[in-house]
């Protein structure tokens, strides 16, 4: 079940970036540095499934990435690039949810909620946990899933 | 032409007007609103000056994308005006509901410029 769930967080990873983004992303080893300052945004699952996604990144990454979503540079401490990190962390969520069984897809998810408060302490109220780090363009952002 | 896009993210506004211009839609003016309530006030305060095409995400605070289609269709809002849901929800309920309510067409994020395209043109053709 763990390998399935990791599978499908790659695809929908990778079909976000591919898609939207219009760059390759890659599932790396190694961890991810999760000091404070990170922009961290959280998706919670209800339903057939519950859970939660977190994606959290560098605010030099999340500039990268809001810049690469709307075509124009962002500062890193610009309230749009923690859009685009919540907005990134909901297409990633919604992709890896649409790969479920049909009995298990059928759940909600919320609407995103971002902080600038880093991952430190965070505790998942769930049985199963997995977290997986991606690099894109020398860019390296992590997915944290919970259920 | 005038356009009304609905969705909480900013980020995605931007996407989605940047979308629109690349499939080759002279936009005026876009308006934006980021849930359906703030939608249908944007609506009402332009009704002399309409709008030819709304894109509305699904799930957002206040009012969801579903009820705001639901409330057009109740107030007379926005009559002959093609609704397209751009949303991640792409289990068959939402879809139902999306069309049921009264929404013309569907598109699933991640998108490209392209797909968008190939969505709103036919809709504002027979407009």
């Amino acid at each position: 079940m763990h390998s399935e769930a990791v599978t499908r967080l790659d695809s929908a990873v990778s079909e976000v970036f591919e898609t939207m983004l219009e760059r390759s992303c890659n599932p790396m080893e190694g961890e991810v540095d999760t000091v404070e300052g990170r922009i961290v945004a959280r998706i919670q699952f209800t339903g057939a499934v519950d859970g939660e996604c977190l994606l959290y990144a560098s605010p030099a990454t999340a500039s990268v990435t809001a810049e690469a979503l709307l075509g124009t540079p962002s500062e890193p401490c610009d309230p749009m690039v923690a859009d685009a990190v919540g907005e990134l962390c909901n297409m990633i969520a919604g992709g890896w949810k649409s790969k479920l069984a049909s009995h298990e897809s059928s759940c909600l998810i919320s609407v995103p909620a971002v902080t600038r408060e880093g991952l430190e302490g965070y505790q998942p109220r769930f049985g199963t946990k997995f977290s997986r780090n991606y690099s894109f363009q020398g860019n390296v952002f992590g997915v944290v899933l919970a259920f | 032409m005038r356009a009304l896009i609905v969705d909480d993210s900013a980020v995605m506004r931007k996407v989605i007007e940047r979308a629109l211009s690349q499939a080759g839609l002279e936009l005026t003016e876009v308006l934006q609103a980021s849930n359906g309530e703030e939608g249908l006030q944007a609506l009402r305060q332009s009704a002399s000056a309409p709008v030819s095409l709304i894109m509305s995400d699904i799930n957002m605070p206040v009012m969801d994308g579903l009820q705001f289609v639901e409330t057009l269709r109740k107030e007379n809002l926005a009559v002959g005006v093609p609704v397209v849901m751009i949303t991640t929800e792409n289990n068959e309920t939402f879809v139902l509901r999306a069309i049921a309510a009264g929404a013309q067409s569907y598109i699933c994020k991640p998108f490209t410029a392209e797909q968008v395209k190939a969505r709103v043109l036919p809709l504002l053709r027979v407009a």
